[in-house]
């Protein structure tokens, strides 16, 4: 037992809280929290035409490309969001104009984007055919469309262009600032304009380099970069990679250290790319490619908050023992919505060997059964991102567009973690119980 | 007396503000609290804070958050785990106090 947690402690905890520190990292993390009030609104209208009533569908079918808009241009579009948001946080981290940092990643991040002219293209295809009235229409619409650019490179698809093309933009811009590559005005311009004539020099740089390699030497960035992420997507979707999350987000937990924030810094950018991927192939009637993305974990595992502590705090709110029952009481409500401090750091877990063993080892059970449904298909894989703090089986409703097979592996998940909490919790409580009894003879008083 | 608080999203900080507050009225001090997210802290502790308290699960980040609170003169400490539950009140104020008055 001690030698699993100075495991955790000296060789897990220090390299990946280092890591979740680092300045391009905590830029990549911000730039993505940004975008997330959009994409969780949008994304209650995703939720709106998966409503499970027959009726319903019906009567909104005509309009679905409509209602679903806002979802396309939240996480349809997150890249976009990305970018500006990266370029906007590294700049600030550096003490640089945000705004300048922001519209150069921007900026540099469209220049990667090849626009189809779709007039040409249609000219193309119909080349000498005589379609009649079917061609000119055709050739009308294609010169009213000009030039286009395919959303669906602008949502997760090309998201690591996005990440990698802003760094690589503000550098550019801290580069010039630290040589001294900028043109200055006189004092007496207008900060504004000032501020604009700063850029012109970055701006000249980025622009021209990423044309040459992206439209004359016609490197097409986001497959590339594609096909170097994709043994990690792939990954993600397996057995063990699924559960990696899981064992490091619970084994920092147990230090006190928020697993999720640490861990996300790193997963999130692919988690994000697995949740829209997901939701652009249900939409188009296809099974949702990834496996696993974070809402399985957020609904199935997380249940209560991470190590799945919600029946945890139920047996506390009933326990022989004062203290568990006052920290139950007050944990329960944050509990229903997947806030479980109060518990992590009042029973405590944290650095608790009796509650290591359910607490670290617990959720990564809860995760095989939940991989296992998802991998048999015999529950629907999460493809709609809902804000985290729903209580689970809820969010494992909406998340999977309505399936009830999800309300039910939540509940089940739920049952088998409290039952593995049980004698572990027992054991904590016949202690507590016995260290209150000894406290109330002497005058010792117990302090929180 | 004004204290900014700090954990990942602001959320569960939110439940020990509650508890600070009381345990400070009870005392009879003026009290100010607030508990914002990682990313918002660099900026909201220049705003005339007295002491920054970084909630122990992003501790491993207090190194940043304490060059932030160097430049806006902010003493910021890590709160120990044992106060941080709803319950915990009295003894976050007591740590905030000794950290001002350091």
């Amino acid at each position: 037992m001690n030698f699993i947690m100075t495991f955790i402690e000296k060789v897990l905890m220090p390299p990946m809280t280092k890591i979740s520190t680092q300045r391009h990292i905590m830029a990549v993390r911000d730039g993505i929290v940004a975008s997330m009030p959009f994409v969780i609104v949008g994304s209650v209208f995703l939720i709106a035409i998966a409503l499970p009533f027959d009726a319903w569908k019906e009567l909104i079918k005509p309009y679905a490309q409509t209602i679903i808009l806002p979802y396309r241009i939240s996480l349809g579009l997150i890249s976009l969001y990305v970018a500006f948001g990266i370029g906007y946080n590294l700049a600030k981290s550096y003490k640089m104009d945000p705004l300048a940092g922001g519209i150069m990643a921007f900026g540099a991040f469209m220049m990667t984007q090849l626009p189809v002219n779709v007039g040409a293209e249609i000219s193309k295809i119909i080349g000498d055919n005589k379609l009649g009235v079917v061609g000119e229409n055709l050739t009308a619409f294609g010169d009213k469309m000009g030039l286009a650019f395919p959303l669906e490179r602008l949502g997760a698809h090309d998201m690591f262009v996005a990440i990698i093309v802003s760094i690589v933009a503000v550098e550019v811009l801290r580069f010039c600032r630290e040589r001294n590559l900028t043109i200055k005005m006189p004092d007496g311009v207008p900060e504004s304009i000032a501020r604009s004539f700063a850029l012109l020099i970055p701006v000249a740089i980025v622009i021209p380099v990423i044309w040459f390699f992206r439209h004359i030497v016609n490197i097409d960035f986001g497959v590339l970069i594609m096909m170097l992420f994709k043994p990690l997507v792939v990954a993600g979707s397996t057995y063990i990679g699924a559960l990696v999350p899981v064992f490091l987000i619970d084994a920092l937990w147990f230090c006190g250290i928020h697993g999720d924030s640490v861990v996300g810094s790193v997963a999130r950018p692919l988690w994000t790319m697995m949740i829209e991927q997901n939701g652009a192939a249900v939409l188009k009637g296809l099974p949702a490619p990834h496996l696993f993305p974070e809402q399985c974990l957020q609904w199935f595992v997380w249940i209560g908050g991470s190590g799945c502590t919600l029946g945890l705090v139920v047996m506390m709110m009933f326990s022989k023992s004062t203290y568990l029952r006052d920290i139950g009481k007050v944990s329960i409500v944050p509990g229903i919505f997947n806030i479980n401090e109060p518990v992590t750091f009042g029973l405590p877990i944290m650095y608790n060997p009796i509650m290591m063993l359910p607490f670290v080892f617990g959720p990564l059970i809860i995760g095989t059964t939940t991989w296992l449904c998802m991998a048999f298909g015999w529950v629907q894989v999460p493809y709609i991102l809902v804000a985290w703090t729903l209580p689970a089986p809820i969010g494992a409703l909406l998340s999977t567009g309505f399936d009830w097979r999800a309300l039910v592996l939540s509940m089940f998940n739920l049952c088998l973690m409290t039952a593995i909490y049980y004698p572990f919790f027992k054991a904590y409580e016949r202690k507590l119980v016995a260290d209150e009894a000894a406290a109330a003879t002497s005058t010792e008083h117990y302090q929180l | 007396m004004k204290i900014l608080m700090v954990c990942a999203g602001g959320m569960s900080s939110a439940m020990v503000v509650r508890a600070i507050e009381q345990e400070g009225t009870k005392q009879g001090l003026e009290m100010k609290v607030k508990a914002v997210g990682i990313y918002e802290f660099e900026d909201e502790i220049k705003n005339g804070w007295d002491v920054g308290l970084v909630a122990p699960q992003v501790r491993h980040c207090l190194a940043n958050f304490q060059k932030a609170g160097n430049e806006a003169n902010v003493p910021v400490i890590a709160m120990s785990p044992q106060c941080y539950t709803p319950l915990g009140g009295a003894r976050a104020l007591a740590e905030a106090k000794a950290a001002v008055a350091k």
